[in-house]
C-alpha cells in the first residue's frame, strides 16, 4: 500500500464512522454519546480529507483548487483499479 | 440535490478479473433485492414519510445504497478488465457481452434487466417501513449466496462489507417502525394513515 492508499483508507475510515453515525443519529437525535462521537469522527475526517487533498488533490468538486488548472478532472477516479 | 465525493465508501481492489463471479455479483446492481432498487425505493418513499426522523432514515440510507451501487459497478468492471475473446466465451460472459461489451447496464444475474416493480412506495408509513426492512434482509441474504459462490478474498472482503451494511439498515429501519408506530392509535395501528389521514 502506498502512501496515497494509506491516506485515502484514513479518509475512508473516518468518513464511514462519520456515515454510520448519522444513520444512528437519524433515529436517536438526542443521543449526546452518538452526537459527541460523530463529531470526533467529523473533525478527524475533515483533517484527513485536508491532508489527502493537499498531495493528490480534489475528493470534493468544490474543494479548494489551485488556480493553473482545473484537478478534478484528474484520473483515477474512484472505481478503477489504481485508485484503490 | 446531491454532492459527489471521489472516493468509494470502501476500497475495491481486485487484482484477478473473474467474469463468471461478476456475472452472479452484477444481480446486486440491477436485479430484485439490489443496490438501485434499495437507492429508488428509499429515496422515493421519502417524500410522504410523517415524522423528521423517518425522512432523514430514508434520505440518509438512500444516499448510502447509491455508494454501495457505486461499489457493485466498481468489483464488475474491475472483474471484467482484460479479458480475451476465448475467456469471455468460456466463463460464460458472452451473453452479457455481446450487448453491453464491459459497460455497466442493471440487470439481474439472469439477464432480465432492472424494473421499478421490485419495489414499492406506498404512501403508508407502516407498510413502506415494513418493505423496507425485508428488503434489507433479502439484500443481506443474496450477498450470504455470493459468500457461497466467490472464491476470491479480494472480492469477498467487499461484499462482507456490504452485508454488514444491510443488518446495520436493517436495525435502523426497526427504529424507525417503532418511531412510527410510537406515534399511531396504539390498540389499532392500522386506525389511519399518518401519511394521509388527517389526525383529529
Amino acid at each position: 500500500m502506498n502512501e496515497r492508499e494509506k491516506l485515502l483508507k484514513k479518509v475512508q475510515m473516518y468518513s464511514f464512522a462519520v456515515t454510520d453515525a448519522a444513520l444512528f443519529l437519524d433515529t436517536h437525535p438526542e443521543c449526546s454519546e452518538a452526537l459527541s462521537f460523530y463529531n470526533k469522527y467529523k473533525k478527524l475526517c475533515k483533517e484527513a480529507k485536508e491532508q489527502y487533498e493537499k498531495a493528490y488533490g480534489p475528493l470534493d468538486v468544490d474543494s479548494e483548487q489551485n488556480n493553473t488548472r482545473w484537478a478534478w478532472v484528474d484520473g483515477p477516479f474512484p472505481w478503477e483499479l489504481s485508485a484503490n | 440535490m446531491w454532492k459527489y465525493e471521489k472516493k468509494l465508501e470502501y476500497p475495491v481492489k481486485i487484482k484477478k478479473p473473474d467474469p463468471t463471479a461478476a456475472k452472479i455479483i452484477i444481480t446486486q446492481f440491477g436485479g430484485p433485492d439490489g443496490e438501485l432498487g434499495a437507492a429508488m425505493r428509499y429515496l422515493s418513499q421519502r417524500y410522504t414519510a410523517p415524522t423528521p426522523e423517518i425522512k432523514a432514515i430514508l434520505n440518509d440510507i438512500g444516499t448510502e445504497e447509491l455508494s454501495h451501487m457505486e461499489m457493485i459497478c466498481s468489483i464488475v468492471y474491475q472483474l471484467t478488465r482484460d479479458l480475451s475473446p476465448k475467456e469471455i466465451k468460456a466463463s460464460g460472459f458472452d451473453a452479457y457481452f455481446v450487448d453491453h461489451t464491459n459497460g455497466l447496464y442493471p440487470v439481474q444475474a439472469s439477464g432480465y434487466p432492472f424494473s421499478a416493480d421490485i419495489f414499492q412506495s406506498t404512501g403508508d408509513p407502516i407498510a413502506d417501513i415494513t418493505e423496507d426492512m425485508g428488503a434489507e434482509q433479502k439484500a443481506r441474504l443474496t450477498y450470504d449466496n455470493i459468500l457461497r459462490l466467490v472464491d476470491d478474498p479480494d472480492v469477498r472482503d467487499v461484499i462482507k462489507f456490504l452485508r454488514e451494511r444491510e443488518i446495520v439498515h436493517f436495525q435502523r429501519f426497526g427504529e424507525a417502525l417503532r418511531l412510527v408506530t410510537d406515534k399511531l392509535d396504539a390498540k389499532n395501528f392500522y386506525a389511519f394513515n399518518p401519511s394521509f389521514d388527517v389526525k383529529k
